[in-house]
């Protein structure tokens, strides 16, 4: 994982083309996939954990956490985001989702203090309206780094 | 009195409820306030020795009526607002 951000700019894709929200968390998935980090089983996984628990993962406006438990499926513990060019719904109170993370991690705690850092940024007044508008993945790391030094 | 224990739950305790566990150390450090903060899976969370659960609101009313402990339903976990009158509330009404 890159040192300066805790999402590497491979792992971002900005406006990505979803039908729903199958779509848009595979999408994130994927991203896990092609860096090695977490199978194919773990893409699926996280749809899975939606079906099964509900929308909770829209932890708020426009944003889902998309994740499953540690399993096999993850190889290493990463993170991806994307932003959606046009949002979807989860059944959510807190749609329509336009940022999607998705994390994998190895166990509870190995990515905790990534995990932090991620949060101190997703939680910055504005931040998701910011990531949501963002056009290229350099606007996103933008938003991102916000974070650093504080 | 020992220390309070509070449970940030999600469906696997590694995502979410690490975020809410966050949210709940800065409004307890901002306010003077202790507690152990801790995060759980939706499966064990029943079984885990706490004070209070606080859990998405989707999720909690599949432990509410089961909870031996206050449940705390949290609807945005972005909203400074809610997470700080439910936490100091909780940690009003338990140390009374």
């Amino acid at each position: 994982m890159d040192n300066k951000y805790p999402i590497s700019k491979e792992n971002l894709a900005v406006k990505v083309t979803a039908a729903d929200w199958r779509e848009a968390v595979r999408a994130a998935g994927h991203l896990l996939e092609a860096a090695g980090s977490a199978t194919r089983e773990y893409t699926e996984a996280m749809v899975s954990a939606v079906e099964e628990l509900g929308p909770y993962m829209v932890i708020m406006p426009k944003f889902a956490l998309a994740h499953a438990a540690p399993s096999e499926a993850v190889i290493r513990d990463d993170a991806s985001l994307i932003t959606l060019r046009d949002p979807v719904c989860f059944g959510s109170e807190n749609d329509p989702v336009y940022v999607i993370l998705s994390i994998c991690c190895t166990d509870r705690d190995s990515h905790r203090e990534s995990m932090k850092r991620i949060a101190r940024m997703i939680m910055q007044e504005g931040a998701i309206d910011r990531l949501a508008s963002a056009e290229t993945a350099e606007e996103v790391l933008a938003v991102l780094g916000d974070d650093q030094g504080s | 009195m020992g220390e309070i224990r509070i449970q940030a739950v999600c469906g696997f305790g590694c995502g979410s409820s690490l975020l809410l566990r966050i949210k709940i150390e800065e409004v307890l450090k901002e306010n003077n306030l202790s507690a152990t903060v801790f995060c759980g899976d939706l499966g064990t969370c029943l079984s885990q020795q706490c004070d209070a659960i606080f859990i998405s609101e989707e999720l909690s009313e599949r432990i509410m009526n089961r909870a031996k402990v206050p449940v705390i339903p949290i609807r945005n976990f972005m909203n400074k607002k809610e997470l700080t009158e439910k936490t100091l509330n909780f940690m009003k009404d338990f140390t009374k």
